[in-house]
């Protein structure tokens, strides 16, 4: 009853969030991101009529539309980089190159530690592929929010809300998903609720944040002295070699 | 078991970088664009500190101590103290908030920047961390020790400061002055 009201509750902000990202006009602005939606509520309305109707088939049905989940997951993170550095073209041409280093980097080395396994069914192969995949794009989705944070990115109130929600949404799954893959926890019933409950959540502050189309933060004015780095590391040089000589003066005995 | 930790990190991580981009987006939703103007003025600020070169000098001048030490009582001495004590932190305290005022417009025009290097943007991240541990290290020790004792520490940081400009000043002698020249020509595309 509890996991149906869950469901129930998930199902209708998704639906709500679509609807209103279509009225609003912000379907076209966040195209990866409503096919993620619409993507998420195509399959748990299947993974629901399968779970009553055919019980045998819902896990297999879960874990093969759990790698469609990720990877567009990974579209919605693509999305997330690219509408918050749009104003930005040099931090997000050097962003982009460290992104995809670490990217090869980590898939690397979660492909290696995936065939040294191995795997003893088609459905458990899926599971670890999608979990290895997950910790991947959380590690990409750290980098970027610690960019945005260092670079002082201006947001917007709807890609501020859609980033905190996905990263509220990836962060916590990431760690119930290793607490499930630990062995004996596989079965444990509070770690498999925390998962629609985070989830719900993550959807309140999309629909909320994501209600009706905000205002974009404006683009710097063209200026070639503000976007001339060469100058403006400078300056900033200068100040503190200043300020070093400064100090120096003052505090030495 | 070390996997499960580096994930649990990883997911608390990203927990607390949304949470401060929260902080910044809710401190900055008003804000204008940062111009060259913003980033001059930062400068002046952080300059300002430093106009009474001489006063701030005389907070640290172990002469007032041995003066007071001779011809004041014990009250005085430790009134003396207290006092010195307080401008110095203040004056620790009002350098690192426009140190990382400076930092932070700088951080915001290298983000509007076309070709922001990596490099330098490394290693001034790296100096500006050093400055920050050196400086809240002064502080501490300002307030352990009062300002004459923690002089040769002042001294110190002094060097690591040095060091740490220094970067700036290499860097600075190797920048192109054609290229900024044309800086203040409007840009060509």
């Amino acid at each position: 009853m509890e996991a149906n009201l869950i469901w129930l509750g998930g199902a209708v902000l998704e639906a709500v969030l679509l609807f209103r990202g279509w009225k609003a006009g912000l379907l076209s602005r966040y195209k990866f991101f409503y096919a993620y939606v619409a993507w998420v509520l195509l399959t748990q309305s299947l993974g629901f009529w399968f779970y009553k109707h055919n019980p045998s088939s819902y896990l297999t049905l879960y874990w093969d539309t759990q790698l469609v989940t990720v990877a567009a997951s990974y579209a919605v993170c693509v999305e997330i980089f690219k509408s918050a550095l749009r104003h930005s073209p040099g931090v997000a041409r050097d962003a982009q190159k460290l992104l995809l280093v670490v990217f090869v980097a980590a898939l690397s080395y979660a492909a290696s530690d995936f065939f040294h396994r191995g795997f003893s069914s088609v459905a458990r192969a899926a599971a670890d592929l999608g979990a290895y995949l997950s910790y991947v794009e959380a590690l990409l989705l750290l980098l970027m929010l610690w960019l945005f944070g260092r670079y002082r990115i201006s947001f917007g109130r709807n890609l501020l809300g859609l980033t905190l929600g996905y990263s509220l949404w990836v962060g916590i799954d990431v760690v119930i998903l290793v607490l499930l893959f630990l062995p004996g926890n596989g079965a444990s019933v509070g770690l498999r609720r925390l998962a629609p409950l985070v989830f719900l959540i993550t959807l309140m502050i999309w629909c909320a944040s994501l209600w009706s189309s905000q205002p974009e933060p404006l683009p710097p004015a063209e200026s070639a002295i503000d976007r001339d780095y060469a100058l403006l590391a400078a300056k900033t040089r200068a100040a503190l070699a200043h300020l070093s000589a400064r100090v120096g003066r003052t505090l030495r005995p | 078991m070390s996997g499960l930790v580096s994930i649990v990190l990883l997911g608390t991580l990203i927990l607390i970088f949304s949470g401060r981009l929260l902080v910044q987006w809710s401190r900055r939703s008003h804000a204008q664009v940062v111009t060259i103007e913003d980033y001059s003025q930062a400068r002046e600020a952080l300059d300002s500190v430093f106009v009474e070169t001489a006063a701030i000098k005389r907070i640290f001048a172990n002469e007032d101590m041995e003066f007071i030490s001779q011809a004041g009582t014990g009250d005085v001495q430790r009134f003396f103290l207290k006092e010195r004590k307080r401008l110095a932190i203040q004056w620790v305290r009002m350098t690192q908030k426009q140190v990382a005022h400076l930092m932070d417009l700088h951080l915001k025009l290298a983000s509007y920047t076309y070709e922001p290097s990596p490099r330098s943007e490394g290693r001034l991240t790296v100096n500006h961390v050093c400055f920050i541990l050196a400086s809240n290290g002064v502080s501490v020790f300002l307030w352990l020790f009062g300002p004459f004792k923690a002089v040769r520490i002042v001294a110190y940081t002094v060097r690591a400061a040095e060091y740490f400009c220094s970067e700036f000043r290499l860097r600075l002698e190797k920048i192109d002055p054609v290229k900024l020249g044309s800086a203040r020509q409007p840009r060509s595309l």
